[in-house]
């Protein structure tokens, strides 16, 4: 089995293609850079892998995840490339097409979105463009799948041989200096040097350090620095970057003078007529937090809250008589019994109940991904970021960072300028993740009916607000020194496919119920033993348990916050896990009938040191796997250590005075 | 003339981008957005926001300080 890399700029159906050709899933990205990791699928034919590279424009990388595609041509083992052209957008996407024909390796084009251009009264003959590239071409509509088949098929058959006959000419200065270079490299190499050497010319960072390893860095800034001086003063060229890309141009222009027939002018598009009203002046704020509002609400309100409350009703009700019916046929033991019912069910039945509210939010998060409005909202909200020290495309990771902030962390990878991503990554953890939510539903259910809705939507604008105060403090104290950029890119909008987008919401969602299977049930099991078990044994009066015990020790550091007992000790020390085991912690410490509960927790909490908690909750450490995802990231354990410092600090000062605060003025 | 000196709906042709970050130029390089490329404005987000462009059939956005150093000619 060999496998086959998938090449293409961004928002050309990439990833739609990567569905067709391997049935196996993968969510389809709108805006760049969805895709950042690379990722393997089975090909329908089950003959070879296809590897799904991030949307680039140029192998020369300029952010993160760009990096990502070079590194793989230079170190991966591949056997052929399938190159993605947007039809309607050919000669931005010859751009890359040429770099990997230099390349030189077995090469197959997918020319997609024909229907698009056909529209768009654009022609192209596809005969004489294979002819001059010298690969084979397959036009496909990637979206319904048409002419896909055919394309795996080409995928399979060996025919295609490296491409040795693709060559533009770059002038003899350039050339002399190619040919310099290439015999400065080992003979063994199975990189081509030729690539190599233009890439290097071109300023890829990553190609240099590879070159690094055979070629020391002084003669390699040698031979660099004579050919763009030679370069400037024949050609008058500003640099030796913009020198090779209008040779490229110059080759792509006579390409597509051969092969472009227009045969109507363009009116007026959808994503035209849609962007005047979306993007307008005076509504393009206004509608973007209609749309949060329409999320939020249907999230907890209209739609989401009576859906978890017909789960809560099945779990605590006949699944529970079910499962205690079955457990008296089998003649469990008390020990057991407790176990299952007290530990497992309330555990993590306590976190099932969310999944609906989840799911809802998830699949909102996909829709703005998947029609193109994303990249709207971060121009959008350009101006504020740019108050705060950051740009609109850190906006992107954060709305992803209400669902998890995992994904939202690592969408922080699209934006180019280093300091703005750091800063993203750092602030991202602050958004209120889908996991912090039943914490909440928890507290407003007990403490506030009546403001439900209200006070949980201040807890989300709370986190969007600290995160934008942060970035400013940072930026202008940590970070001054370099400039803040914005530049995205405005795709086409799409209708979004409902299969796609339930299948992009069960890829998001899946993980939460994975975590309920696993950590939250392992949780649950320990959290219900150590609440069990006591210093005089088994079946200990909770108060007098190892749990209570364990949550006595930190309970005093947190009295000042409203919330000094073991019971919020102990939830809070076992919500580092994931936020969800708070609940499981807590459905666990106070499992009583229904009924009680919330008087039972009203003689815990008031309803000023719930809101100190919640609020507590919403910031004092990111989770488990958000610390350990941001460690990698930032490729940096000092930075891991600060973003969990800070936010502990943040959480801890401003609890107190919420809850000192509160009490001052009398709540 | 500049980018910023376009009116909603005006069309121009790119002269020089010289002046622009780096990072910036770039990035429009990598969307076929150089000199001599026809470039219109389509509209601009409000308070100071970024510019909303189109060029040859796709749309970016650019801020304000960014396209100000962008020398055009309108056509």
């Amino acid at each position: 089995m060999s496998e086959i890399a998938l090449f293409g700029n961004p928002n050309t159906g990439k990833t739609s293609l990567f569905n067709h050709l391997t049935g196996s899933y993968e969510y389809v990205g709108n805006w760049t850079g969805v895709t950042v990791e690379k990722k393997v699928g089975l090909l329908r034919d089950k003959k070879n892998h296809l590897i799904d590279l991030p949307g680039i424009y140029s192998l020369k990388p300029l952010s993160s995840d760009e990096d990502v595609a070079t590194l793989f041509l230079l170190n991966e083992k591949f056997s052929k490339i399938l190159n993605i052209i947007d039809a309607s957008q050919l000669e931005r996407n010859l751009h890359l097409t040429i770099q990997l024909l230099e390349f030189a390796k077995p090469m197959i084009i997918g020319l997609n979105m024909i229907d698009v251009s056909n529209q768009r009264g654009i022609k192209i003959n596809e005969t004489k463009l294979s002819e001059l590239l010298g690969v084979s071409i397959f036009p496909i509509v990637a979206r319904s799948g048409k002419g896909c088949k055919e394309l795996l098929n080409s995928l399979d058959s060996n025919t295609s041989k490296n491409i040795e006959s693709f060559k533009i000419d770059y002038g003899s200065i350039l050339e002399n200096k190619i040919e310099e270079l290439s015999k400065l490299l080992p003979s063994n190499l199975n990189i081509s040097k030729r690539w190599l050497a233009i890439q290097y010319f071109e300023g890829n960072e990553q190609v240099k350090k590879y070159l690094q390893s055979f070629i020391p860095e002084n003669c390699l800034q040698e031979i660099y620095l004579d050919t763009e001086k030679q370069l400037i003063t024949t050609e008058a060229l500003s640099s030796l970057t913009k020198f090779i890309h209008n040779k490229r141009h110059q080759h792509i222009k006579k390409i597509t003078s051969q092969i472009l027939v227009k045969t109507k002018t363009t009116k007026p598009t959808f994503t035209d007529r849609l962007d005047n009203i979306v993007t307008n002046k005076v509504l393009g704020i206004p509608i973007f937090l209609t749309l949060l509002y329409i999320t939020f609400m249907l999230t907890f309100d209209w739609l989401g809250f009576p859906l978890a409350d017909i789960l809560d009703g099945f779990i605590s009700g006949p699944l529970t008589n079910w499962i205690m019916a079955l457990l008296g046929l089998i003649g469990a033991s008390a020990f057991l019994e407790s176990l299952v019912i007290d530990g497992i069910i309330a555990g993590v039945g306590g976190v099932l109940v969310f999944v609906p509210q989840i799911f809802i939010l998830f699949f909102a998060i996909s829709l703005l991904e998947d029609s193109g409005y994303m990249a709207r909202v971060a121009m959008v909200m350009d101006k504020l970021m740019e108050k705060v020290g950051l740009n609109g495309k850190a906006f992107i990771p954060m709305i992803i960072g209400f669902g998890c902030n995992v994904p939202g962390v690592m969408a922080a990878r699209t934006i180019e300028q280093p300091k703005e991503r750091l800063l993203t990554t750092l602030l991202t953890p602050f958004m209120s993740c889908s996991a912090r939510l039943p914490v909440y539903a928890l507290f407003v259910g007990a403490f506030f009916v009546k403001y439900q809705a209200f006070v949980v939507l201040s807890l989300y604008v709370l986190g969007i607000v600290i995160a934008l105060i942060l970035a400013r403090i940072f930026s202008s104290v940590l970070l001054k020194n370099e400039t803040s950029v914005f530049i995205i890119e405005l795709p086409p909008y799409r209708v979004p496919q409902i299969r796609t987008l339930f299948r992009s919401t069960w890829d998001k969602g899946k993980g939460f119920i994975r975590k309920a299977g696993t950590i939250i049930f392992a949780g649950s099991v320990l959290i219900w033993l150590l609440s069990y078990s006591g210093p005089s044994g088994f079946d200990v009066p909770m108060n007098e348990s190892f749990l209570a015990m364990i949550g006595g020790i930190i309970a005093p550091l947190f009295t000042p916050l409203g919330f000094g007992t073991w019971q919020a000790g102990a939830g809070l020390l076992t919500g580092f896990l994931a936020k969800e085991v708070i609940i499981s912690t807590m459905s666990i410490i106070y499992f009583v009938p229904e009924a009680n509960l919330q008087a039972f927790m009203a003689t815990q909490f008031t309803p000023l040191s719930a809101f100190s908690f919640m609020v507590f909750v919403l910031l004092y450490v990111p989770c488990l796997a958000t610390v350990v995802v941001i460690q990698k990231e930032l490729n940096s354990k000092k930075w891991m250590a600060f973003s969990v410092f800070i936010s502990f600090f943040i959480a801890y000062v401003l609890s107190f005075l919420i809850y000192q605060g509160g009490k001052l003025i009398g709540f | 003339m500049v980018l910023t000196d376009l009116k909603q709906g005006d069309t121009a042709i790119i002269t020089d981008l010289s002046k622009v970050n780096i990072l910036v130029q770039q990035r429009l390089m990598h969307m076929g957005m150089i000199e001599g490329v026809q470039v219109v404005t389509k509209r601009s987000m409000p308070f100071g926001g970024p510019l909303f462009l189109e060029s040859h059939g796709q749309n970016i956005s650019i801020r304000r300080n960014e396209a100000s150093r962008i020398r055009v000619e309108q056509l």
